[in-house]
């Protein structure tokens, strides 16, 4: 595995007391937190940065860490030496990150045996198409989760699951697959896994719940005088009513095309009113004679 | 590598966790989803029962309250802005005003 240099991660020295790691952990975290950042990678740093801290914020955990690492530099080859971890107690190190790649070995937990306890649940995170939530799906989930030999040691794996996405799901709303969590320890059982549901962008619709807006392009005389026009849906191609008189930003709502949840949401198509590029004599032409015949200020109220 | 499965998973919208299952998927007491309950920032103290939304915002008044010493009224006024930031950015994409 590769080495991950924590101190590094939050800026502060090897001898950086509790004190010092706790202010440079608030500080980084408050910079690159997604609600607030305006980085690119928010995400993934907020994500490096928790994790350094779960480990040096933990004088434990750190001092574990400290005892591994001696010596080695950030993204170095690195593998820890047998029966290293006997002397800690990480059994319950459960996030998906390198610590926790490394105390995954330290399954031999010293409560010894007879102790009993239900594994730890999992959350993660799943990112779905619009078009799933108006049908449902199968999408795969990989997780890093610690597997016990049965003789008392513990390896990270890899475990892909294919999880049914139920049809009517929105952004947020979490799935509860029971079972499928961490194992659990003396023959006690697992934990669960709940995957929140994020929905990837889609270059045509956007989500807002259970709502879904989508902005339609149309001609000046398709908005002037309205008629009928074909529109791509999320449920597919519906012949839509433009009302006469129409213009742009006007919001046509279809009731219960929005996604089909348990109160179905609306789709709401935005007018986008386009005009023709006067590029040619005849376009020209046209629009000379709209600028006579049309008395027609729009700054006039 | 372990075998790949198909699971089948239930909404938390449909079935709703009880004080203790929240509590779990924290990794807190049972105490500590009561109390917070009870000071009105997790849940509707009617209904002791909890949704998707109320499950994230648990694990985020906990993140904030155990890596900032924050006092759970003002993780929960922290939560509420970031929670409207989200909303009206999600409005704003919705309709169309902002890439992304």
């Amino acid at each position: 595995m590769e080495y991950k240099d924590y101190y590094q991660t939050l800026g502060v020295d090897r001898g950086a007391t509790a004190d010092d790691i706790k202010k440079a952990y608030r500080k980084m975290v408050r910079k690159f937190h997604p609600d607030v950042s305006k980085h690119e990678d928010a995400d993934a740093k907020t994500k490096e940065i928790n994790e350094a801290y779960e480990v040096l914020g933990d004088a434990e955990k750190r001092a574990a860490y400290d005892a591994l690492g001696r010596g080695h530099h950030a993204g170095e080859q690195f593998r820890p030496p047998p029966d290293w971890s006997e002397q800690f107690d990480f059994a319950g190190a459960g996030a998906d990150d390198f610590f926790a790649d490394l105390f995954a070995q330290a399954g031999r937990s010293r409560r010894g045996r007879g102790f009993q306890m239900r594994g730890d649940d999992i959350h993660a995170t799943m990112t779905i198409d619009l078009a799933d939530a108006y049908r449902g799906a199968t999408r795969t989930v990989t997780l890093r989760v610690p597997k016990s030999d049965g003789a008392g040691r513990a390896t990270m794996q890899d475990k892909t699951l294919s999880v049914n996405i139920p049809r009517g799901v929105t952004p947020g709303q979490q799935l509860r697959l029971g079972g499928q969590g961490h194992e659990g320890h003396g023959g006690a059982g697992p934990g669960d896994l709940y995957l929140e549901i994020g929905f990837a962008p889609d270059p045509r619709y956007r989500v807002e719940g259970a709502h879904v807006y989508e902005n339609v392009p149309v001609t000046p005389w398709e908005a002037a005088l309205g008629g009928e026009v074909a529109v791509p849906t999320p449920s597919g191609t519906v012949e839509v009513t433009i009302p006469a008189g129409s213009q742009s930003g006007r919001k046509l709502r279809l009731k219960g095309k929005g996604i089909p949840a348990t109160v179905p949401g609306d789709l709401y198509l935005i007018l986008d009113v386009v005009l023709p590029p006067a590029n040619s004599d005849k376009a020209r032409a046209v629009y000379q004679a709209m600028a006579r015949d049309l008395a027609f200020n729009p700054r006039v109220a | 590598m372990v075998a790949n499965q198909i699971v089948t998973g239930v909404l938390i919208d449909e079935v709703a966790l009880e004080v203790e299952e929240l509590a779990r998927a924290c990794r807190v007491e049972p105490d500590w989803v009561v109390r917070h309950v009870q000071a009105g920032v997790l849940g509707e103290s009617a209904s002791p029962r909890f949704r998707s939304g109320d499950l994230a915002r648990a694990r985020r008044l906990l993140e904030l309250e155990r890596h900032f010493d924050a006092d759970e009224e003002l993780a929960a006024l922290v939560i509420d802005l970031a929670d409207e930031v989200r909303r009206l950015r999600a409005r704003l994409r919705a309709l169309g005003l902002k890439d992304a």
